[in-house]
């Protein structure tokens, strides 16, 4: 993941305890960076399926050529 | 003059002067040359302030007193002066060490980057940025186009009466009757503020919020109104908690634990609950006032001199603590338009997903309150209060709606809009008090837990007070000069 804020790359294990004690954690899946605090938004799990299946399609396209 | 000493940073002069100071007092042995030691001391380092209190003695207390001094006589913050000087040198030693071929168009990002942040620039491109992103998008199309549409055309012409008859049709009891349909169903009105009004406002908003985020505008930003946040006690940091508020002030005020100091913590919540509009919130004004460019400028000019007022005053009453701030800006880039429609989907889904249910609850105490006559009673314990603020009896309505939810008071504006209920001047002041009113209940939860119960509950009443008062003179003195909006 990479914060919109400050640019950083890091892990959403690594962004998780800094939403501890929010009560709109159970709704709420963003991430907050763990430099700057600002909230970063998890890529949806169908996103994630689609990013991999056209990953998968493209590999394959290229394996073939 | 050897390299490691060419090297050296050279810092400001308050500062050179007591490193000369310290390091002459230092006679322990640290593990470190006695220049890092003092300018760790200089900032604050808890460790090494433990370390020299215990192997110097009573030389400890000299050392504090030219470090006092020290913070007295510099303009900004040590924190800040120290890698604002090493970024320079770095900046130099790599200018004259390596040549760089910069790519097409990073010489232009460049200068774009630096107009952001200049004052002079930077603020006529962040009106810019407001008045097509917010008034245009979100209050024109959003509000013009697109809820208009799912307001007159889908619930109010089609869903509303076909609930409303199917209701009357095959329910026998009233009150089940009215806790479905009819003026406060869940259905006809939870349902309906939460899909036809709130969704796509706030769907508008996302989507103008992912652009300026995903472009890497807000770290620009936070450089620009660095300036302007110290005088109320805050510093650039606070741009993440306040721009988050605009989003869902009860996560930003959980995210104002980031900041440095107790003192900006608690402007910074106080601010969230007073001046930063929620996303919906911000939907539903914007919506009200389109049209209204005269309005719309009275609105934003009274948020914004309040949010100064009351930030300066904050930063008056509590100790001074001086906030610092320093980051190194990510690159400038296009927005991706697949990202732009991934994040603001997200956000939609989590938006509806935390708000339906709480609608849904909203309109069953509604609906509890209104069995009970309990609702009554308390819009005719509020109607004075509204009175006085020169709207009409109806808007307490909205205004107890807000107690339970921002954006559910603010729909409930809306709804009272469109019936035909205001005059321009009270539009402004309606929209004026219930942007500066009490924050949500999850809000004040969270405040009570990240700023203690005292504080949270005095800043509740400040703000009660605040924001009705604030109503009050702008409708007498609209009033009085006789100003049409």
């Amino acid at each position: 993941m990479r914060c919109d804020f400050c640019g950083t790359v890091f892990t959403e294990a690594e962004a998780r305890p800094a939403c501890t004690g929010c009560p709109l954690a159970g709704v709420c899946k963003k991430r907050k960076c763990p430099r700057c605090g600002y909230e970063v938004l998890p890529e949806p799990k169908w996103v994630k399926a689609l990013k991999a299946w056209g990953g998968s399609i493209f590999a394959g396209y290229k394996a073939n050529r | 003059m050897s390299a490691s000493q060419a090297e050296v940073v050279t810092y400001p002069e308050p500062i050179e002067k007591a490193l000369a100071q310290i390091t002459t007092l230092l006679k322990g042995s640290y593990g470190l040359s006695p220049r890092t030691v003092a300018l760790l001391l200089l900032q604050d380092d808890p460790e090494m302030h433990d370390l020299v209190k215990e192997r110097e003695g009573s030389t400890y207390q000299t050392i504090a007193a030219i470090i006092d001094r020290t913070r007295e006589t510099l303009r900004e913050p040590v924190d800040e002066a120290v890698p604002v000087a090493r970024q320079q040198k770095i900046a130099a030693i790599a200018a004259a060490a390596v040549t760089e071929t910069a790519p097409a168009g990073a010489a232009l990002a460049d200068r774009i980057s630096r107009l952001m942040m200049n004052p002079w620039t930077g603020t006529p491109l962040l009106l810019l940025v407001l008045y097509f992103g917010l008034y245009k998008f979100v209050g024109g199309f959003g509000a013009g186009t697109v809820v208009d549409f799912l307001e007159s055309t889908v619930f109010d012409a089609h869903v509303n009466p076909w609930v409303n008859r199917l209701v009357d049709t095959y329910v026998p009891w009233a009150a089940i009757r009215e806790l479905l349909a009819h003026d406060y169903g869940i259905i006809t009105l939870g349902l309906r503020y939460a899909v036809a009004i709130v969704l796509p406002l706030v769907g508008a908003f996302f989507f103008v919020f992912a652009i300026i985020e995903d472009s890497g505008y807000l770290p620009r930003l936070a450089m620009l109104i660095d300036r302007v946040f110290k005088m109320i006690g805050l510093s650039g940091r606070a741009v993440i908690p306040m721009t988050l508020g605009f989003g869902c002030d009860t996560m930003a005020t959980l995210v104002s634990r980031i900041l440095e100091t107790r003192r900006e913590r608690i402007i910074a919540t106080l601010l969230l609950a007073l001046a930063i509009p929620c996303s919906a919130q911000l939907g539903v004004i914007l919506a009200l006032l389109a049209g209204r460019p005269a309005a719309v400028l009275v609105w934003a000019g009274v948020i914004a001199l309040v949010f100064l007022f009351v930030g300066w005053l904050a930063a008056q009453i509590l100790p001074d603590e001086r906030p610092t701030f320093y980051m190194e800006v990510p690159p400038l880039r296009l927005p991706r338009l697949t990202n732009v429609l991934i994040k603001t989907y997200t956000r939609m889904r989590m938006y509806f997903l935390e708000i339906l249910p709480l609608f849904v609850l909203a309109s069953v105490l509604i609906w509890l309150g209104e069995m009970t006559g309990l609702f009554a009673a308390l819009v005719q314990a509020v109607a004075p209060v509204v009175r006085a603020i020169g709207l009409p009896d109806q808007a307490a309505v909205a205004f107890l709606f807000g107690f339970f939810r921002r954006d559910y008071g603010a729909a409930g504006l809306y709804d009272l809009y469109t019936a035909g209920q205001f005059d321009g001047v009270q539009l402004v002041v309606a929209t004026v008090t219930l942007t500066l009113f009490v924050p949500c209940i999850a809000q004040f939860i969270v405040a009570i837990k990240e700023r203690g119960a005292r504080v949270a509950f005095g800043m509740f009443l400040f703000v009660l007070v605040f924001a009705f008062g604030t109503g009050y003179i702008l409708n007498a003195v609209l009033r009085l000069l006789g100003v049409s909006l």
